[in-house]
């Protein structure tokens, strides 16, 4: 490859720049220029602290960012169980909503006073939008609980005492009990009824009686239902009164007779839907609750390991333990290092835009 | 008292880079008001923010690299194309310090020369073989890795042997160097 000899190239360059004089008017400018007033160089003073200590302040940045980055990311891998949720259901932590229309599910460990309820997590304050317009709200609901082995019987004694302290009942129960011969675990199910304005403490209070693995509520607006009802009651009632006021006029037995017929026949109707208003109301006035009781299953027996065998099994674990762990860890680090290379290369671009700008 | 103490070193920087400021700019630029204009730029510009160069620094990178930051300015915004190519006034300055035609030749060729090179490679050609820095202060003028630099010289020195019109003079220059 060819290259321009450097001492020729010197040479030519020395020629070519040095065939002029320079002018010492010229520095004379200079010196006038800089001896003029002029705006005082604040910035380059403010900052000369910072790029003396540039690495310094760069590394504790890094730091700080990579900090910030990492222990979120760590924490993140284990979040802390929040086993509560509102109107809606939960499932191993998992909270599903089902129905929005009404208040009718408390969190656990949330607190109910009278037709207002509170979520501690949030502050948020729910009235009974039953108690407080009339609405008819049909409210039901299901809780899987887990108890210790043979405190499925304590267990639904339990919730039968809870049903009862709450105003309700026990609406029905079955269960079957395990033996060792049969090789069977013991659940049941047992079905409580309790006022509505009690049915986000009996929710509550439920699963503080074993380890609730599934819950779930509903809650249905039925007033309209309810009003229709009534109404046709009303309507069926006036009829019957106007009957009655014919049937007072009536000469022949053929006409008693027939107004009889008629006034059978409100009735029934009347009667019919008396009940099912009577039905509502009680299906309103009282939310029922569902729960499957099961008691713990024994864990899976551990065959023991001695000797060689048992430390061929602790080293592979240890192994496993130790990949799982690494590349646990990797996640967060890498995120971390790539942003730390972006922020490094932004940061080099920006201080040399700075810098030019500057200069 | 203040104010003398910093025109003498004023004057001082002045009395030792301004006259290879102003011929470094000029190679840089191709005509001598453009350089001497950048020059007084750049000093005026180093001066006021005097204070942002730590003290054990050499004043000297420093200051070139306010004088190659303004002319690139200068080359990007302020000088027409058609302009930086005519180089006519500036040779006629040239002829009339020297008489020896060969000479005028070779003057005009390199600036030709360097006027054909991309500006980032003509700075380091100026600086190093010019104002005589070495590489690692090219690479504190012109803000870049000497790595940077030296390819970046390497480059030049071959497009430059490439040019049309060095070639005669550089085998003319290998001559004079040989005897």
């Amino acid at each position: 490859m060819t290259m321009m000899d450097e001492e020729v190239l010197a040479r030519a360059l020395r020629d070519a720049a040095s065939g002029f004089e320079i002018s010492p008017i010229a520095q004379d400018d200079i010196v006038a220029a800089a001896a003029a007033p002029s705006e005082p160089s604040v910035l380059p003073t403010v900052f000369r602290p910072l790029r003396r200590h540039r690495a310094p302040l760069l590394g504790a940045a890094a730091v700080i960012v990579v900090v910030s980055i990492a222990l979120p990311l760590w924490r993140g891998e284990h979040p802390a169980r929040v086993p509560s949720a509102s109107n809606g259901s939960v499932q191993d932590g998992q909270k599903i909503f089902q129905n929005g229309q009404g208040p009718t599910f408390t969190p656990a460990h949330g607190t109910t006073t009278g037709s207002e309820l509170t979520l501690p997590a949030t502050g948020l304050s729910v009235r009974n939008s039953a108690a407080i317009s009339g609405r008819r709200i049909e409210s039901t609901g299901s809780v899987s609980l887990v108890v210790g082995k043979g405190r499925v019987a304590s267990g639904f004694a339990a919730l039968g005492r809870l049903a009862t302290k709450l105003g309700g009942s026990v609406v029905s129960s079955s269960a079957v009990v395990g033996t060792r011969t049969s090789g069977r675990f013991s659940r049941g199910t047992i079905v409580l009824e309790v006022p509505q304005a009690a049915f986000a403490t009996l929710v509550e209070r439920v699963q503080t009686l074993g380890h609730a693995t599934s819950v779930q509520t509903s809650s249905t607006d039925v007033t309209s239902q309810y009003v229709d009802l009534r109404a046709q009651i009303t309507a069926l009632e006036a009829s019957r009164h106007q009957y009655l006021a014919i049937m007072t006029r009536a000469t022949t037995i053929s006409d008693i007779l027939r107004v009889q017929s008629q006034l059978n026949g409100l009735q029934s109707q009347i009667e019919q839907l008396q009940g099912q208003l009577n039905v509502l109301g009680h299906q309103t006035a009282f939310a029922t609750l569902a729960v499957a009781v099961s008691e713990t299953r024994p864990p899976a027996p551990i065959p023991t390991r001695t000797g060689f065998a048992r430390a061929w099994h602790d080293a592979v674990a240890g192994f496993v333990a130790g990949v799982q762990w690494i590349v646990r860890l990797a996640g967060p680090v890498l995120f971390a290092a790539l942003l730390l290379a972006l922020l490094w290369l932004a940061g080099r671009v920006l201080w040399r835009a700075t810098e030019r700008r500057r200069l | 008292m203040d104010g003398e103490v910093n025109a003498d070193e004023l004057r001082g920087w002045l009395a030792e880079c301004y006259p290879q400021s102003v011929r470094t700019a000029y190679l840089l630029l191709g005509n001598r008001p453009d350089a001497e204009d950048a020059v007084q730029e750049a000093f005026l510009r180093a001066w006021r923010f005097r204070n942002s160069l730590a003290r054990e620094s050499s004043i000297k990178p420093w200051l070139y690299r306010v004088v190659v930051n303004t002319c690139n300015s200068k080359l990007r915004q302020e000088i027409p194309r058609w302009r930086r190519q005519d180089g006519d006034e500036s040779l006629d300055g040239v002829a009339t310090r020297d008489d020896a035609a060969g000479r005028v030749d070779a003057a005009g060729d390199i600036l030709d020369a360097l006027n054909d090179l991309p500006a980032h490679l003509r700075v380091v050609v100026v600086l190093r073989y010019y104002a005589d820095l070495s590489e690692r202060e090219i690479a504190v003028a012109i803000a870049r890795q000497p790595g940077t630099v030296k390819s970046r010289l390497h480059e030049a020195r071959r497009r430059l042997a490439q040019h049309p019109a060095l070639r005669r003079d550089d085998d003319q220059g290998r001559e004079e160097v040989a005897q």
